[in-house]
């Protein structure tokens, strides 16, 4: 049994927690419970999608589903995370776009989690920052190290805008489907094909942030 | 309520693939040693992609669908190879009936002396050689798309 994706995970905790106290302006009450109930329902929802994709009937396998290791759809777990967010905070006004930079955090630190895996590196490079597999001189570009820079990057530009209904989540969508878009161009895989739900992220976003101001205020008040 | 759920379960029922081929005919996986194995490897030109499954392994189940896919990308410059551990021939039949990783060659080890012998850890694990049988990287545990990726480019990079 290895842990190391359990440290992985850790370290993306610790920085969406770390995100919620460095970004806390105009956060909702109970801002982690929202985002774990999130998160819990994208990893469900999508290694039951990984499952049935992989020919693995979960009513007569149900023992695999707390096999994450095993594979986990991410388009459905992105889709079925942002979804939820937005239904549990839908009577609080601008609470996505408050835990917006939180979540891009959170996300850089699951890509730094690498460095606990020894899963840092993409395809060759020549370029003075490659590394090497222990006993290799295959020199790498260190991609995931890229990707948790971007992130973190984009986390503090995603604060800094101004409060507009869906502009900091709009942003933060474009940007982190726009950096795994970007940063796969580096990553070694088993297949050719590019993404697609890459460009459905990014189409989300801007989609987002353009009729975002267009939409009506939730109601508040109500249970959630 | 109700007839929600019971929509989803039929829905899920529909989805998962149940085994009914039988099993009559089909060949034993070939009964080899530590010995056997390192002589098939040091035997070979090409790289090699090892891994240690088994039908009782709910794991194995997950990532067969990946290493299939492995071996549709790079089956022509990589020698894929099963190792069938702590296992029956009847399960280990009935588990590639189900599963795949069809293309490989499987080998039975029924008290698991071959991992052992590489220092492998648990079921599965991933194991990666260089052509003539040096042991590159050992991955213990389920394998991901990233990992198996890179770990084959390595072999395919020590090949060029």
């Amino acid at each position: 049994m290895e842990f190391t994706l359990l440290w992985a995970a850790l370290t993306a905790v610790t920085a969406t927690w770390a995100g919620l106290r460095i970004w806390d302006d105009r956060l909702p009450a109970r801002a982690d419970d929202h985002l774990l109930a999130a998160t819990l329902w994208g990893l469900v929802v999508g290694r039951l999608t990984a499952m049935i994709a992989q020919g693995v009937n979960p009513l007569t396998n149900p023992a695999e589903i707390i096999i994450v290791r095993g594979g986990v759809a991410t388009p459905a777990a992105a889709a079925t995370f942002v979804a939820v967010l937005v239904w549990s905070t839908r009577t609080l006004p601008g609470a996505v776009d408050a835990i917006a930079p939180a979540v891009l955090f959170g996300l850089a630190g699951w890509h730094a989690g690498c460095l606990w895996r020894g899963a840092c590196l993409g395809t060759p490079s020549d370029l003075p920052w490659a590394w090497a597999l222990p006993g290799s001189a295959v020199t790498r570009h260190p991609v995931e190290l890229f990707a948790a820079l971007g992130l973190a990057l984009a986390a503090w530009l995603v604060a800094s805008l101004p409060w507009r209904p869906w502009l900091r989540s709009g942003v933060a969508l474009v940007m982190a489907s726009g950096l795994r878009l970007v940063t796969d161009l580096v990553r070694p895989s088993l297949g050719d094909a590019v993404e697609w739900w890459y460009f459905v992220g990014v189409f989300v976003g801007l989609g987002a942030i353009a009729i975002g101001p267009l939409l009506p205020p939730p109601r508040q008040g109500e249970p959630t | 309520m109700v007839r929600r759920l019971l929509a989803l379960t039929l829905v899920l029922a529909a989805c998962g693939g149940a085994s009914s081929q039988s099993l009559e005919g089909v060949a034993d996986l070939p009964v080899t040693d530590v010995a056997g194995f390192e002589a098939h490897l040091e035997a070979l030109e090409r790289p090699a992609v090892v891994n240690v499954w088994a039908s009782w392994c709910l794991p194995c189940r997950s990532e067969a669908p990946l290493l299939d896919e492995a071996y549709t990308a790079f089956g022509d410059r990589i020698e894929f190879i099963g190792v069938d551990v702590q296992d029956s021939q009847n399960d280990a039949k009935a588990f590639l009936a189900e599963y795949g990783l069809n293309g490989f060659d499987h080998y039975f080890d029924s008290d698991r002396s071959i991992p052992n012998h590489y220092l492998g850890f648990g079921t599965p694990i991933t194991f990666f050689f260089a052509p003539g049988g040096e042991l590159i990287h050992t991955h213990n545990g389920v394998i991901d798309e990233r990992t198996l990726a890179l770990q084959i480019d390595e072999l395919l990079n020590l090949e060029g």
